[in-house]
């Protein structure tokens, strides 16, 4: 191809499965540095509550790194907020440390009274990470692809109750479970279709908390892939399905969920995921965040994207957050390595 | 006193209704092992832990999964409630292992792995200092100090919270060289326990059952060795 392509126009255009010039280094989920904290001189514990840091940060490894997007929000607990819960988001600490949920809206599904706002788009934090994806689609997104996630329905019930009595519950009280489900899946579509408003160009949905780590293959396909086939089939596209631990026995139940995309970290195997679902699927990720990308050297990076793109990945995308420590030289080696085994033409 | 052929019995039952997370069944038969005189501390490790092990065994075979564990777990701890203080009274609890500092790593709210560790350190008659979840790094040291326990257990679901496990081991260690110190959590591997310096580690509920119980047998082997 003679004219050099924009970062998302590359990913746009990957999406859609047009001819492009490589595969697009990029993620659905947070890829913040402590590079790009230094640059500024913040705290990792300030930029999930200011719309300008949120954005600034995401922005940041496109900007050191030409990392082809700028994803917001980084925390988990943005929904389950807007819902009623507390977040804890360790304002004082001078470390990386993710915000958590610091009190759920009940202990038990049972007691779950859900209030959903009215408004969503004014519930929470939900206007501020609105107000960093407007910032981020203003200064970059003509030529940066802007990224936004919710978690799944079951992966929002987690943080609003305790997960291990929304385990059991799967059990015993299991059309109790579904009803949460159900409501929390509407909450889902309306919250990617205000930030796709605000001018997100891409959406992924991470079920993490429904995987086989957690919940059997059975369970995921009679309890799970019903809601999100809903969320799915109700939100834009380009729209991902993320799971990360070892979805190997759930890649074909992943991919009937109605997504443009499946993403899995490193434990699935991805060369038998794409003998399993076929040339025209599209699978991300599955670059290891931390042993690779932030333990290993330059070497291991250039090595786990060689065998990602051997596996048969649709894109350079790491199978979680980017967790902030990642050595510079690593974020070049992982830019370096797109341009040396994406190539497509 | 029961019948050497009615204490297998017994036993049998507790274990199968463990297995079955028959809470109520577990309830059951347990009272009945304290009725019909079957030695309380017997059926404790013989039913509820041979039980859980096998609820184990079927976690990694992928027939359980992390629903099925926990209310297994329900079962055990309604089992341990009945048993616990006839083996107080019988003066068993002499044989109490050592002891355990558990926890789930600041920035992680999610207990369940590290609550399964704890009752299989429970029902095995260890004593647990449960730090609870979102615990800050020298909360460890400080336990470890203060207890003088023979393990710690540090438990993260996520790669982001995972991270700071390797500063606590570390200094536990500088404290305290012998001590054991367990990870457990999704996001652990064989390698990132080596790498931190850690003596174990569970990368899943269940494989957390089959790790507390290497560890304890491992140290009840080296204190034989001792004596």
């Amino acid at each position: 191809m003679n004219t050099e392509l924009s970062s998302r126009e590359r990913v746009l255009k990957c999406f859609r499965g047009e001819k492009i010039d490589r595969l697009p280094v990029f993620s659905g989920y947070g890829n913040v540095t402590v590079h790009g904290l230094e640059k500024y001189g913040w705290r990792f514990a300030e930029i999930h509550v200011d719309a300008k840091k949120m954005a600034n940060m995401a922005a940041s490894t496109h900007q050191l790194f030409g990392f082809e997007c700028a994803v917001v929000p980084f925390d988990m607990g943005v929904e389950a907020e807007a819902l009623g819960a507390g977040v804890n988001f360790y304002a004082h600490h001078t470390d990386v440390v993710y915000p958590t949920i610091a009190s759920k809206v009940a202990e038990k599904v049972m007691d779950l009274d859900l209030k959903i706002p009215s408004d969503l788009a004014k519930a929470g934090r939900i206007p501020l990470v609105v107000e960093a994806i407007r910032l981020l689609k203003e200064e970059i997104g003509d030529r940066v692809a802007i990224g936004s996630w919710t978690l799944g329905p079951y992966t929002l019930a987690g943080q609003l109750v305790d997960i291990g009595d929304l385990a059991k519950m799967t059990f015993k009280k299991k059309d109790m479970v579904d009803k949460v489900l159900d409501a929390l899946g509407e909450v889902i579509v309306e919250i990617s279709r205000i930030y796709r408003e605000a001018g997100a160009d891409y959406m992924t949905i991470r079920e993490m908390g429904a995987g086989p780590d957690i919940l059997s293959p059975r369970i995921f396909k009679t309890l799970i892939r019903p809601h999100l086939e809903k969320v799915f089939a109700a939100i834009e596209s380009p729209k991902i399905l993320h799971i990360c631990g070892d979805t190997n026995t759930i890649v074909e139940e992943m991919a009937l969920c109605g997504a443009d995309a499946i993403s899995v970290d490193q434990k699935n195997d991805v060369a038998e995921s794409r003998n399993k679902l076929g040339p025209d699927a599209f699978i991300l990720g599955n670059i290891d965040p931390y042993m690779v990308i932030v333990k290993g050297k330059p070497d291991d990076v250039d090595n786990a994207v060689k065998e990602a793109v051997a596996n048969g990945v649709n894109a350079i995308w790491p199978g979680c957050d980017i967790f902030p420590t990642a050595p510079k030289e690593n974020m070049k080696a992982l830019m370096a390595a797109a341009q040396k085994y994406g190539k497509l033409s | 006193m029961a019948s050497e052929e009615r204490t297998k019995e017994i036993i049998n039952e507790i274990r199968q209704a463990l297995i079955n997370y028959d809470e109520d069944g577990v309830g059951e038969w347990a009272k009945k092992a304290l009725d019909e005189g079957v030695d309380p501390f017997i059926a404790t490790m013989e039913g509820l832990a041979d039980g859980m092990i096998e609820v184990g065994e079927l976690y990694n075979k992928k027939e359980y999964f992390v629903p099925e564990l926990l209310l297994c777990s329900d079962a055990l701890y309604a089992g341990l409630d009945i048993l616990r203080p006839a083996i107080k009274a019988s003066g068993r609890q002499s044989e109490a292992k050592g002891s355990i500092v558990l926890g789930v790593v600041e920035g992680d709210v999610h207990d369940i792995g590290k609550n399964l560790i704890k009752m299989m350190f429970d029902v095995s008659g260890w004593t647990v200092y449960d730090l609870g979840k979102d615990v800050p790094l020298d909360k460890f040291v400080e336990e470890q100090l203060r207890t003088d326990s023979e393990i710690v257990g540090l438990s993260a679901l996520m790669t982001t919270s995972m991270v700071a496990m390797q500063d606590i081991v570390k200094k536990l260690k500088e404290k305290n060289p012998n001590v054991r110190i367990m990870l457990g959590g999704a996001p652990i591997t064989s390698e990132i326990a080596d790498m931190y310096g850690a003596d174990g580690y569970a990368e899943s509920a269940g494989t957390a059952v089959d790790e507390a119980i290497r560890m304890i047998k491992m140290l009840k082997e080296e204190e034989m060795e001792r004596k």
